[in-house]
């Protein structure tokens, strides 16, 4: 443990450097010595975290983003680290059902918001794309999520989603959850269209809205 | 040909041809020209979906004439819509007569090659829906050595049998029967489009210098090889292979554009993609050199180029700065052209302004309006063209709107 406070900064450093190699080296050596799987992935998250600094900060660019994904990913790959992923899912702090609407077969905006949801310890049930209303009815009623996340590229997708909404009414969930749009093309009007309670231009604006919804949930006593 | 075509229209086509010859000039023409608005809505508004926009020629090219009729513009779009189909155009480089009639692959000819990227309405996605390039991973990174060594030979043997159904098995019968269907459709497919062009040439539009395609040589890996994640990988992990590859495929590409020069095209047109990922960082070390010398080596043939920005592009507005002046037109999606403006004045033709997502949710004063300011900021000095950030509007856009956009520019793009 010692060993590691002296690596842990290097660590951190190394995540937002998104250096992958030398992340999984130190994390490798940490495991090895013995680190609790925890604090290592604290050490990750911290990384992270500077990661959504310098995006924020226009330093870093969705490459960097998609190589943060893939460096997260391949530390949760690594055994042990995948044995406490596991056991921190009781963990979760909100559950999201997502998919890129019907009639769009794009998926590379939703990954990212799904690798970033889940380093923020998310639960993400991902359909997949090109869904269909009735699937995400469906998967709401099954997963009673916190928040339904609608992913498009395309323009004319506004619809699609504008109907997913109109389907949560009539199946009468639409109150229990929150509705999140996300697409570069997305405005706050056709975010109203929609029916949405809101849209996000990028993942990472994305998470930080459902990192504030569910805060609002808890300070209101529902988590 | 040209004996069917009027006065008037001739006339017409001659004015249009003299406004854009204008703006790449950066000077001021006598009205700001406008490449139109177009997408799904056109195929809406001559009451066909978008399967029959894009399989039917007859009720594609009816459409196309409504629309051009209705609503002129500057730089008409005509023809059934098509996907970029790179890998079949590099592999067949060394035969100019087919390399270009490759570049695109529209719904019939996917019909016949079942490239594995590709969704067509009324095939793989429903009839109401857009075309769609869902790319893939088609190559690993032990690969870069061979794509370095020969693009065009990587290209033929290993990605295209690995990305169309019908030339998995390159010499089957099933492969060369597709090419020989191929063969058979594209000439039924010329004589349709020469018989589209004839009929948009007697509305007035002008015919010929055309735009051959043209593509970063990082944008061929990152969307047609490795895919998006993955070359982005690549660029920490194996950094001189990326740059390596690069600069090898830049020959192949040049040397397909200039093949498009030769049949007559007078820009080369760019579709940007990775541009939005990379920090300026990556992007001056990955992205812009190649593509720098593609469109310098462009200029030194007299070729000027269109480069279509895809999402955010402000971080990388002073790299165009290092091309001479007039190099060609820049297009912007999600950058502000006012923005734009400010750093590239006499230097850069600058192209878009208008967000179709106006044009779909906002009524006709307000539209009237925002081409009003958007006209005021940017017409002066010239060097602007009018147009869309992106090209599709969707089916269900309201009519009363496109006619406010064509209106407003009317009144107010009278230099």
């Amino acid at each position: 443990m010692a060993e590691f406070l002296k690596i842990k900064q290097e660590l951190i450093d190394a995540v937002s450097e998104l250096d992958e190699e030398k992340v999984t080296e130190l994390t490798e050596t940490a495991l090895r010595d013995g680190t609790e799987p925890l604090d290592i992935l604290e050490a990750v998250n911290e990384g992270m975290l500077t990661v959504g600094r310098l995006y924020e900060s226009k330093t870093y660019f969705i490459a960097d983003l998609i190589m943060a994904g893939l460096i997260f990913k391949e530390v949760l790959g690594l055994e042990q680290m995948t044995e406490l992923f596991h056991a921190r899912n009781k963990n979760k702090i909100g559950k999201v059902v997502l998919g890129t609407v019907q009639g769009d077969l794009h998926d590379i905006g939703k990954d990212i918001f799904r690798g970033l949801m889940e380093t923020n310890s998310f639960e993400v049930i991902d359909l997949g794309v090109d869904i269909p209303k009735e699937a995400f009815i469906r998967k709401v009623i099954e997963h009673k999520p916190d928040i339904l996340g609608m992913s498009g590229v395309l323009t004319y997708t506004i619809d699609a989603m504008k109907d997913v909404v109109g389907a949560l009414d009539e199946a009468g969930v639409r109150d229990q959850l929150k509705v999140i749009a996300g697409g570069n093309h997305l405005t706050r009007e056709n975010c109203a269209y929609i029916g949405a309670d809101a849209y996000a231009n990028d993942a990472f604006d994305g998470v930080k809205i459902c990192l504030e919804w569910v805060k609002e949930k808890k300070n209101q006593g529902e988590l | 040909m040209k004996e069917m075509i009027s006065p008037e229209a001739k006339k017409l086509a001659a004015e249009r041809a003299a406004r854009m010859k204008a703006v790449l000039e950066l000077k001021e023409p006598d009205r700001v020209p406008f490449t139109g608005l177009g997408g799904d809505v056109v195929a809406a508004y001559a009451g066909i979906n978008s399967y029959e926009y894009n399989f039917d020629f007859e009720k594609n090219r009816q459409a196309v004439l409504k629309w051009l009729t209705d609503f002129p513009c500057d730089t008409p779009r005509a023809g059934v819509g098509g996907l970029d189909n790179l890998t079949m155009s590099v592999a067949f480089v060394d035969f100019p007569d087919l390399a270009n009639n490759f570049f695109m692959v529209n719904g019939p000819m996917n019909d016949i090659l079942k490239m594995k990227f590709a969704r067509f309405p009324g095939r793989e996605v429903d009839e109401f829906s857009s075309q769609q390039f869902i790319g893939g991973c088609n190559m690993t990174s032990e690969e870069y050595d061979e794509l370095i060594a020969d693009p065009v030979k990587f290209s033929y043997e290993k990605i295209l049998p690995r990305i169309t159904g019908s030339l998995a098995d390159l010499g089957s019968p099933t492969a060369l029967a597709a090419m020989a269907r191929l063969g058979m459709e594209k000439a039924r497919q010329g004589a349709e489009m020469r018989k589209t062009m004839q009929a948009v040439a007697e509305l007035g539009y002008p015919l010929g210098g055309g735009a051959s395609f043209a593509f970063a040589p990082l944008d061929y890996i990152g969307d047609h090889l490795r895919d998006i994640p993955n070359v982005v990988l690549d660029l920490r992990k194996h950094p001189d292979k990326v740059k390596a590859a690069a600069e090898s495929i830049l020959e192949v590409l040049l040397k397909l554009t200039l093949q498009g020069k030769a049949t007559g095209a007078a820009t080369a047109s760019f579709p940007l993609h990775l541009n939005e990922y990379l920090s300026p960082k990556l992007y001056k070390e990955f992205y812009w050199p190649t593509l720098k010398a593609y469109i310098l080596r462009l200029a030194d043939e007299g070729m000027k180029s269109r480069l279509f920005c895809e999402g955010w592009h402000d971080a990388h507005l002073d790299t165009m700065l290092e091309l001479p002046v007039g190099w060609g037109t820049a297009a912007f999606d999600k950058t502000d052209v006012r923005k734009a403006k400010k750093v590239l004045q006499g230097h850069t033709c600058i192209s878009g302004g208008i967000d179709v997502n106006v044009i779909m949710s906002s009524n006709p004063a307000n539209i009237d309006e925002y081409i009003k300011e958007l006209l005021g900021d940017m017409m002066p000095g010239g060097g602007f063209i009018l147009g869309t950030n992106v090209g599709n509007l969707p089916r269900n856009t309201p009519i009363e709107n496109i006619q406010a956009v064509y209106e407003a520019v009317e009144k107010y793009g009278q230099y």
